[in-house]
């Protein structure tokens, strides 16, 4: 019997909220196709989510553990997953849609023969091929795909089904490889600020713009995010200016966030904006301009000055949450 | 160092395109260099001109995306290739088209995605079949004796890279602005030579597009009014009761 | 190379194009400079090309199945609008149908990028296929000018020179100040502002709506209340799937009568029209692809510029205020074609002679003036102000539609003989003397 494999990141041992919808679908893909359901996790440590993976349906566990995947370099990883994938028999391997495997698609894909489909919202069996629904031109329009053969990989936007428990006892298959020498060498990582929410799983995600002007306005964005609980996002304007880091930036360029609420603080919606966020299930936007194109998309428009729109919102959410 | 930089005319996603019978329809006219790609075609020219160099342009699509490779040309880019192949070709195809034209180089950069397809495949893909080291979504490029040192955009944060010579590169738009060629690199441009032939060998496609869809729609939204106060008040109950997500 | 071009041409809108392409098959090694990413993006005209000059540059176009054009027009309208009603008449004639074409409707943006392409075929095919050339993307700064002569031009850091140089910048002619034809100052009365939206349909749709056959289309041009008691006209034109409509606007009277503190803009104008009971069931159900605003001349003489010529420098197309808005059409790009050709022609005959002066230049000028252009716009004068007096946009729209009201209602009084309708309509809106005076003005000028 062949597989259907969910791939997981599990940044220190916990499976992202993406890779927990990915192994979900993944479970309904091998229920409808008569196939196994496994995860491959790579990591330093990879049995150390197994559990957890299991709960969401994981029959097996490949846990692929390497001091190599400290660091985040692409040769390693596709050299493990095309292993797992031979050893797993995998007929289609899910993938949630983060810059790490982004990464790695490609040459994965060349490396197994594999068709590929990617950053998708829906995919399915369709006779005897995999169908799948997928956003392009910047999200303007979605495109039915179809892949052919086997195996298929198929990477999926976050947000595009609902994570759901079904419990069993996983079998963790540990891994070992000796991988190549890695001729890329990492020098070093800037990493973004301990302790933030990381941006494309969150729930809630308040996004600042150029009208996000001063220090001042971007107190205010960071309150407002922090009394919602919510990452924060950026439109490519600030992060041009060093405002905001680069990997808050939300687009076509930058990260794609479906969260249940976004709220975009002082951003027009420029197109290629827009393609990273239009997912979201409520979009609130504030602008002091009636006719920026962000209205288009917005559930609820407030048009107004974020000076004095976002501290009135601040002390209403503060009143909501202690009622 | 020779870089080779491929190159892709996409249609301009800022234009109206609409759908008609399944399949995209705009204005013949209205396409452009990916952006993507022009970053591409900068940093290389950025690099050779400190380092010394050249820079050689690859682009695979039909007839009339001559123009765009003669617009990387106009750039300073120093030579051209056009496969010229109609219809569509998935990333794989492309790669595998590429690939035969691309090999030798020390450098190879792409786009870090086709700004039509957003697929993010073909640089990969490239580097995998010619047995490349290669680095995804730079942001920063530079070179250090035969060595390439990437700062590319990752999940977490910035991560610093550096690749040994021959490697590929796919670029962000993140990482320059790209020049817009001025009448001196256009009139250039057209006495370099652009070697044009039929691409041959194209793989079979094993993903096919069906058709294309309007995005599912979304309820109408709502203008809030009145000061502030108000505004904020009836935001915070809408998302409260109606959307139900605070 | 000799880096001096036989000619410069700035713009490469249809004046330019035109220009570009009898250059090219005079073997001339020339310049033409574009400051829109392509040659198109920059236009927004409403689109009917008038006449048969399109098949002097690109002979046949009509058999060439990409060819730019959007549809030949063989049905016309003219609509009397007042704020609830509008009376039509109707022209159609097989007639129109017989190639060349004397009327296609076009699209700038994808009209121009075809005739461009045209024009570098016919580079490519001409003496010098590698030192002529197509330029976008780059803005002309301003001219070299020694000695009271055009020289060349600078864009950016580079410098071009040419024995002369064709102006083909459209209506913001800066240049053409430049260079000393034109005052600094255009007074507004001699600007419109013209707004335009495409509105797109399923062909199907389009063809049954306005009963086209395949390739055949609709002109409809308004007016009266399609500018809101403002004075100025509307228009409306089929393409290929879609339709563009619009309005020309004067901005002396806009500016008089509207303004954004009156709430009234050309787009607030333009909303107006398009809810027109008129309007707004032939444009039900479509999408609105884009809208576009642009200053366009009125056609009036009293603010073209000095003279459309000097030393080593012609003008073309409105940047010589070459248009007429007198009506029944706006008239604009075949003059541009035209005008574009004879300066091109007369820069052929220069370089010949070896003497671009402006004693030798006149001769565009004379060939200016013996084509139909400046035949049309002399002729028209008298036409452009009685068009352009209230009278015409107020009262006669309104006549013609109180007419229509009581003629065609059919109610249980006794019916009144449609002299008697008329008689009483034009007590309510005209002294019967004012409307005698405009219709004798009318007919003679027209
Ligand atoms: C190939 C390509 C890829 C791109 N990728 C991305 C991407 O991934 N992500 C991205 O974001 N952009 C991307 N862009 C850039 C994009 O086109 C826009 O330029 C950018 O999104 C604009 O950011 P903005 O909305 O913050 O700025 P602006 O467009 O300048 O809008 C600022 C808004 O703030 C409002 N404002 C100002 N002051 C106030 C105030 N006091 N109160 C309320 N409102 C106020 C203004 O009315 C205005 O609407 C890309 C562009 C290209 C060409
Ligand atoms: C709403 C509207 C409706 C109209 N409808 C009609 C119609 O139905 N029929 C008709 O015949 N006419 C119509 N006209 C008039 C017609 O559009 C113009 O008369 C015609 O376009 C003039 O052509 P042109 O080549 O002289 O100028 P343009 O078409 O304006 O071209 C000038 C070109 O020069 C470029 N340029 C300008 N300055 C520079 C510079 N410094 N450097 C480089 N490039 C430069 C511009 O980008 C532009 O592409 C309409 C106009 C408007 C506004
Ligand atoms: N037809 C093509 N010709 C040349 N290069 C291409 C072509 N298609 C894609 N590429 C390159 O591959 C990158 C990624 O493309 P894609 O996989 O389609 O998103 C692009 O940014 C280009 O650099």
């Amino acid at each position: 019997m062949s597989t259907v494999l969910s791939y997981v990141a599990a940044p220190e041992g916990v499976p992202t909220r993406a890779s927990l919808e990915v192994l979900t679908r993944a479970r309904q893909l091998a229920e409808a196709g008569g196939h196994r359901v496994a995860a491959v996790v790579l990591s330093t440590d990879a049995a150390a989510s197994a559990d957890v993976l299991g709960r969401y349906g994981a029959a097996t566990v490949y846990a692929v553990s390497d001091a190599a995947f400290a660091e985040p370099l692409n040769a390693p990883a596709v050299q493990a997953l095309a292993d797992v994938m031979a050893r797993a028999d995998a007929a289609l391997v899910l993938f949630p849609s983060t810059e790490g495997v982004k990464d790695l698609l490609g040459a994965l894909a060349i490396r197994t023969d594999a068709a590929v489909l990617p950053d998708v919202v829906e995919v399915d069996w369709v006779d005897g091929g995999v169908g799948a629904l997928r956003p392009v031109m910047a999200s303007k329009f979605m495109a039915r795909v179809r892949a052919e053969g086997s195996p298929v990989l198929v990477s999926m936007r976050a947000g595009s089904v609902e994570a759901s428990e079904a419990p069993v006892e996983p079998t963790v298959e540990n891994v070992s490889l000796s991988l190549d020498a890695s001729a890329a060498t990492l020098r070093e990582i800037a990493g973004a600020a301990a302790g933030m929410v990381d941006l494309a799983d969150a729930r809630i995600v308040v996004a600042a713009g150029r009208g996000v002007k001063d220090a001042a306005a971007k107190a205010l964005v960071e309150e407002l995010a922090e009394v919602l609980g919510a990452a924060i996002g950026a439109s490519r304007a600030v992060v041009e200016t060093g405002v905001f880091p680069a990997t808050a930036q939300i687009g076509q360029t930058g990260k794609v966030v479906s969260p249940d609420l976004y709220i975009g603080v002082g951003i027009s919606g420029a197109i290629q904006h827009v393609a990273g966020m239009v997912g979201s299930r409520t979009i609130v936007a504030i602008n002091q301009n009636a006719d920026a194109p962000i209205f288009d998309v917005a559930t609820y428009g407030i048009v107004g000055d974020l000076y004095s729109v976002v501290p009135a919102l601040i002390a209403e959410i503060k009143k909501h949450k202690a009622g | 160092m020779r870089f080779c930089v491929c190159v892709k005319q996409v249609p301009d996603v800022t234009a109206p395109i609409q759908i008609s019978g399944g399949q995209l329809s705009y204005d013949a006219g209205r396409v452009v260099l990916n952006a993507y790609d022009a970053s591409a075609v900068e940093a290389a020219l950025v690099l050779t001109a400190e380092h010394g160099g050249e820079v050689d342009v690859v682009l695979v699509g039909p007839e009339r995306a001559a123009e765009t490779v003669r617009k990387a040309l106009a750039m300073g880019a120093d030579r051209g290739t056009h496969l010229v192949a109609d219809g569509e070709l998935d990333s794989a195809a492309v790669s595998s088209l590429l690939a035969a034209v691309a090999s030798g180089y020390d450098v190879i950069l792409t786009g870090k995605q086709a700004q039509d397809s957003d697929a993010g495949l073909a640089g990969g893909m490239l580097a995998e079949r010619l047995g490349l080291p290669y680095v995804t979504n730079a942001v920063g490029l530079a070179q250090e004796g035969d060595a390439i040192v990437v700062t590319r955009l990752g999940d977490a944060g910035q991560e610093t890279i550096a690749l040994p010579t021959p490697c590929l590169v796919t670029c962000s738009n993140d990482m320059n602005d790209p020049r817009i060629p001025n009448l001196k690199g256009i009139m250039a441009a057209k006495r370099k030579t652009i070697d044009t032939r039929p691409a041959t060998d194209v793989p079979a496609a094993r993903v096919t597009t069906l058709g294309y869809e309007p995005l599912p729609t979304r309820a109408a939204g709502r203008r809030l009014d009145g000061e502030p106060a108000a505004q904020a008040a009836e935001v915070v109950r809408l998302l409260a009761d109606e959307a139900s997500v605070l | 190379m000799d880096e001096t071009f036989d000619c410069i041409i700035v713009g490469g809108g249809v004046a330019g194009l035109s220009a570009a392409m009898t250059l090219a098959r005079a073997d001339a090694k020339f310049l033409l400079v574009e400051r829109g990413a392509w040659s198109g993006s920059k236009n927004v005209s409403g689109g009917v090309l008038w006449g048969r000059d399109l098949d002097r540059l690109v002979p046949n176009y009509w058999e060439d199945p990409e060819a730019g054009y959007e549809r030949f027009v063989n049905h016309r309208r003219l609509t009397f609008m007042d704020e609830g009603a509008a009376l039509t008449i109707d022209f159609k004639s097989d007639h129109f149908n017989e190639t060349p074409y004397s009327g296609v409707t076009v699209l700038r943006s994808r009209f121009d990028a075809w005739l461009a392409g045209k024009v570098e075929e016919a580079i490519a095919a001409s003496a010098h296929p590698d030192d002529s050339f197509l330029a976008t993307d780059v803005l002309v700064r301003e001219l070299i000018i020694e000695d009271g002569r055009v020289v060349g031009i600078r864009a950016g850091e580079d410098e071009f020179r040419a024995h002369c140089v064709i102006l083909a910048e459209g209506v913001n002619n800066l240049l053409t100040r430049q260079a000393g034809l034109q005052t600094e100052y255009v007074p507004a009365d001699g600007l419109a502002v013209g707004v335009k939206e495409v509105i797109r349909f399923d062909k199907k749709v389009l063809e049954d709506r306005f009963q086209l056959s395949e390739g055949s289309g609709l002109t409809n041009e308004f007016v009266g209340f399609a500018t809101g008691g403002i004075e100025g006209g509307g228009f409306l034109y089929t393409n290929r799937e879609s339709v563009s409509i619009g309005l020309v606007i004067s901005m002396a009277d806009l500016r008089k009568k509207g303004g954004p503190d009156a709430g009234i803009t050309p787009y607030s104008l333009l909303t107006a029209f398009k809810q027109h009971p008129a309007v707004a069931d032939q444009i039900r159900g479509g999408e609105t692809l884009e809208y576009s605003a642009k200053a366009v001349s009125t056609g009036d003489m009293s603010i073209m510029p000095r003279e459309v010529y000097g030393d080593g420098v012609m003008l073309a197309g409105e940047a010589a205020n070459l248009v007429l808005n007198a009506g029944r059409a706006i008239q604009g790009m075949d003059y541009a074609m035209r005008s574009g050709i004879l300066a091109a022609e007369t820069a052929v005959e220069a370089t010949k002679a070896g003497d671009h002066s402006k004693t030798f230049l006149a001769h565009y000028r004379t060939a200016l003036d013996a084509s139909y252009v400046m035949q049309d716009l002399r002729g028209f004068q008298q036409a452009v102000k009685v068009l352009h007096s209230p009278a015409m946009f107020e009262g006669v729209p309104r006549i013609a539609c109180d007419f229509g009201r009581e003629f065609f209602t059919v109610d249980n009084k006794p019916t009144r003989k449609a002299y008697q309708i008329l008689r009483d309509v034009r007590k309510r809106h005209m002294g019967f003397w004012d409307l005698v005076k405009l219709g004798t003005r009318a007919g003679r000028a027209l």
